[in-house]
């Protein structure tokens, strides 16, 4: 446990100082107030910039508050991940790189508490992030739109973030099982983005996956999805959580060996 | 809802752009060795919206 406390105040102060702590947050948030803000703005938008003939008239549907913040999800799956994955490409890879890893190979080291402690300090602030991104998302849309309901959003948010907490694990192990950064960033594009959109495509069949779980958050803000989907699919997630980080910790072990001085 | 309200809406936005270009831009004057030309980076944060101080933390700082 010291050794814990140790690498993770070395991983929390690495976070601080290349900036991570600041512009993660802030890109969460950012893309969180755009998407209720350019919605409302979308008609004047229309106006002043689309060239319409004088006296074309175009009428909008109110979007509902719940469509907005499903919205936000939305850009997350993709710009948000695209982040996360950047960020934390190097967090394995490049310490073996960089020759950190070097003066940490070559003490009685505790690869649990060495993946452990780069997973809690990435995991606080990737899931820190996207939750004052939902907040702030929540504030712009109770703004203009309307409110959704407290309990909902809460229900929302906090499946939402655990589908993040997947996300940032497959990063972390991928970029301790990959040679570089670069192939972490690539392994984890592919079994994130792309597994996503095969999971899109052919999903239909089945009601139980991973990567359903983000829509599912979404339908909280609805009706609620269906519960013994749900939470099946909750279980796989967390089951796969636990799997993935098992197989960083052996990886980051058996690929100590392969770093040269 | 009145224009101030709108504007005052508008703020945040505009101060989180700021606030991640000015950590760029210091940072990128502190740093000795940036991971191509300085100027490049300087235009590159200044120019591009939001992107181009994500790029030059992700990929100009040479975090490793």
């Amino acid at each position: 446990m010291t050794q814990f406390r140790v690498l993770f105040q070395k991983e929390w102060r690495e976070n601080v100082r290349n900036y991570k702590i600041l512009w993660i947050p802030l890109v969460f948030i950012l893309f969180a107030i755009l998407e209720p803000v350019t919605q409302y703005f979308l008609p004047q938008l229309l106006d002043s910039l689309g060239n319409l003939p004088d006296g074309a008239v175009i009428e909008f549907p109110e979007p509902s508050p719940g469509e907005i913040l499903a919205n936000i999800i939305g850009q997350y799956q993709f710009i948000g991940l695209l982040v996360l994955i950047l960020a934390y490409m190097g967090a394995v890879a490049g310490e073996r790189r960089s020759g950190t890893a070097t003066l940490l190979y070559v003490r009685p080291l505790s690869y649990g508490a060495y993946y452990m402690s780069k997973w809690v300090a990435a995991n606080l602030i990737a899931v820190g992030s996207v939750l004052f991104g939902l907040l702030a998302g929540y504030y712009y849309t109770a703004l203009f739109f309307g409110q959704v309901e407290i309990g909902s959003f809460l229900q929302f948010a906090g499946t939402y973030c655990l589908w993040i907490i997947l996300v940032v694990t497959v990063i972390l192990t991928a970029s301790a099982w990959m040679p570089n950064g670069g192939l972490a960033a690539a392994v984890s594009f592919v079994l994130l983005l792309f597994m996503q959109l095969v999971d899109g495509l052919l999903g239909a069949y089945w009601t139980v996956s991973p990567f359903k779980v983000p829509s599912y958050a979404a339908q909280w803000l609805w009706a609620g999805p269906e519960t013994g989907a749900y939470w099946w699919s909750v279980a796989i997630t967390v089951f796969l959580i636990v799997a993935i980080a098992a197989f960083g910790i052996w990886m980051s072990k058996k690929n100590a060996a392969k770093v040269k001085v | 809802m009145s224009d101030t309200t709108v504007v005052l809406a508008l703020l945040p936005v505009i101060l989180i752009q700021l606030v991640l270009m000015i950590f760029a831009l210091v940072d990128l004057i502190k740093n000795p060795k940036p991971n191509g030309p300085k100027w490049l980076w300087g235009v590159i944060i200044v120019v591009i919206n939001i992107i181009g101080p994500i790029l030059y933390f992700v990929i100009g700082r040479r975090n490793y």
